[in-house]
């Protein structure tokens, strides 16, 4: 589904230079949940927007569904993640003057022949599909922040993305609520096959997962299939 | 998108208020300063009526009490000045000459029309043309007016609509008093005396008859002057005049000098409120640039988003200019509810026409004006970078 060649980003500010990511090759098959672990600052991020078309690496290739994205246009890019990648972000970034209805609609704003009374009925099945049907006409300064994410969630799956990336989605939530959010997760990946690529910091949450890689320093420095006890067999 | 725009617009509302409430002010004062313009450049355009080029206002002040000598005096000027040969016409009149300041009026009524104010203008047959008038309808006065029972008058077009309406108006009687008539004896298509962006009033000419007022002294006199004639006839003039009335003040202007004084008056107030309305503008103009600019970096992360999600650069930019075009909207609803009460209360006497033109002009300036500020602001917002916007929420 994505596959990394040989990926290095490097930032350039003044004064510094910082090499963010060195000789990454990383590839994700579809149906996956990948998720990626290491100390802050290593490059997760970085990663996920390069995967994202986000942010264009320094040097290598970036893959999706077998088509390098190399000389793609702005416009292009755009189309590429409205259709096929749907993002998670650790601070949910929720628009704030958007109830959760319209916050969960605004990737099918960006794509053609989507009608309003369609995108009304898409989202409220979104909503539903993260258990928050009773909570569309709410503000997003109304939800805890367990429900945030759920809406982001249901944002990211609206368009039925074959990709989720998500960035640290349990990282702003207590174990309960960060459990809830993994859950939910899960399914997509179970049940609709969602190739997903989640980046984290709890050790559990990556136990839930298929297949673990740790980064340190802009480097990849493990890659193994998760044998956890809820996951028996691959 | 459209709608996503307003519902975004109307649910930061409160937010936005100070900005919709700068757009409304600046869309009244902008309406009433055009409103002004447009009502005065439409009266510019309209006819006159008559031709004031070569023509001389002579105004004569006797100094003494002697009125029957005064009176021989004034004929005497009268044939004297008909007689120089860069004379064409000369006609006295009361003081209401036209570009001058004074006013003369009163109400007319016939019929069913009650109390038509018009301005009254009393004339020497000459006056037609010394002035050029375009009589439309029946004839100007001539001395076969003597032996008329009823005051002879010529009116206006404007006059004669509003007292007999489409109707024939030469050979009606007007009610002057308890025991005379005016009679129409023609029509002239305009006559606009009072300025050049003043509005056509309803007007009346009264001819002056100066066997049947053997005392009256009129102290103006029009000339009509052959072209080309310039002040050393005036002087000459001057001297000859005061030879015959040897106490009396004698002034000479011309009506072109009397028209520029007159528009001084009109174009004064118009050049200053432009200005305080374009620095009103200017300052609208800069701090709703600044909000924007302050707005967009604040909205960083939205903006991320929305690029993540699947917004092309080019989108960020159209919606950025998109929401200040709505934000416009708002104002504009809201002065425009004002703005139409004018028309539709006829608040002064003024055309409704003048009023959509100016509300037309308005709403056209605003949304440039809103347009031009959001600009640069949106192409900003166009040009960040997704990643790092993420990054720094
Ligand atoms: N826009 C940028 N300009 C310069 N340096 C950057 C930029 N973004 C990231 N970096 C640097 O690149 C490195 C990797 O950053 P990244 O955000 O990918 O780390 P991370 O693994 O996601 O960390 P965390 O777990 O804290 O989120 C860091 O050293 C960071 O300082
Ligand atoms: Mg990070």
């Amino acid at each position: 589904m994505i596959t990394l060649s040989n990926i290095e980003k490097v930032y350039q500010t003044k004064s510094i230079e910082t090499v963010a990511l060195q000789h990454v090759n990383l590839s994700v098959p579809k149906g996956e949940f990948l998720s990626i672990m290491g100390p802050s600052g290593c490059g997760k991020s970085t990663l996920l927007n390069i995967m994202g078309l986000l942010d264009v690496p320094s040097q290598g290739m970036v893959e999706i569904d077998g088509q390098p994205i190399t000389t793609y246009k702005d416009k292009e890019l755009a189309h590429i993640r409205n259709e096929k990648i749907g993002f998670v972000f650790q601070s949910y970034h929720l628009v704030h003057d958007l109830s959760v209805l319209d916050n969960v609609e605004l990737p099918l704003l960006y794509r053609s022949g989507v009608s309003a009374s369609e995108r009304t009925k898409l989202a409220k099945a979104a909503l539903e599909k993260v258990g928050l049907s009773a909570r569309t006409k709410h503000f997003p300064g109304q939800l805890s922040g367990g429900q945030r994410q759920r809406v982001a969630i249901a944002r990211a799956l609206i368009g039925q993305p074959q990709i989720i990336l998500a960035d640290e989605p349990t990282g702003n939530l207590d174990s309960v609520m960060g459990e809830e959010i993994m859950n939910i997760l899960l399914d997509l990946n179970r049940l609709d096959g969602t190739t997903i690529v989640m980046v984290t910091h709890d050790e559990n949450m990556a136990q839930k997962t298929e297949r673990l890689v740790r980064f340190f320093d802009g480097q990849q420095v493990s890659d193994a299939k998760v044998f956890a006890n809820n996951l028996q067999q691959v | 998108m459209i709608r996503h725009l307003f519902k975004l617009i109307w649910n930061r509302k409160k937010s936005n208020f100070l900005l919709i409430a700068e757009i409304f002010f600046c869309f009244l004062v902008l309406f009433g300063v055009l409103s002004l313009v447009t009502y005065n450049v439409r009266n510019y355009t309209k006819p006159l009526g008559f031709e004031h080029e070569d023509v001389w206002l002579v105004t004569m002040r006797p100094n003494s009490d002697s009125t029957a000598q005064n009176r021989q005096q004034l004929e005497q000027v009268l044939s004297r000045v008909r007689a120089f040969p860069e004379v064409g016409h000369a006609a006295l009149t009361s003081s209401n000459a036209p570009f001058s300041f004074s006013q003369m009026n009163n109400s007319l009524s016939y019929g069913e029309v009650k109390d038509v104010m018009t301005d009254n203008y009393d004339v020497q047959d000459a006056y037609d043309k010394v002035m050029r008038l375009n009589i439309t309808e029946g004839r100007w006065f001539n001395p076969q007016d003597n032996a008329s029972h009823h005051s002879p008058i010529v009116i206006n077009k404007m006059l004669k609509e509003k007292l007999f309406g489409q109707e024939e108006a030469v050979g009606k009687l007007i009610p002057k008093n308890d025991t005379t008539n005016y009679v129409v004896v023609g029509v002239t298509d305009y006559f606009r005396a009072s300025s050049e962006f003043a509005a056509e009033d309803p007007a009346l000419f009264n001819r002056i008859n100066m066997d049947k007022s053997p005392d009256y002294f009129w102290n103006e006199l029009l000339v009509r002057v052959k072209p080309g004639t310039g002040v050393a006839f005036e002087e000459r003039m001057v001297k000859q005049l005061a030879s015959i009335g040897k106490d009396w003040t004698i002034e000479v202007s011309t009506l072109e000098k009397m028209r520029q004084n007159k528009a001084k008056l009109t174009l004064a107030p118009m050049i200053a409120l432009g200005l305080v309305c374009g620095f009103l503008i200017l300052n609208v103009a800069l701090g709703l640039f600044g909000v924007l600019w302050h707005n967009i970096s604040r909205r960083n992360g939205e903006i991320g988003l929305r690029r993540a999600l699947g917004a092309a650069s080019k989108q960020i930019y159209w919606q950025f200019i998109g929401e200040v075009l709505v934000l416009a909207t708002f104002g504009l609803l809201l002065g425009a509810f004002f703005a139409v009460q004018f028309p539709l209360l006829q608040v002064f006497q003024v055309e409704s026409e003048v009023y959509f033109i100016a509300l037309l002009s308005s709403i056209g300036i605003i949304y440039l004006l809103t347009a031009v500020c959001a600009f640069y602001p949106s192409r900003q917002a166009a040009g960040i970078h997704p990643a790092m916007a993420l990054h720094e929420e």
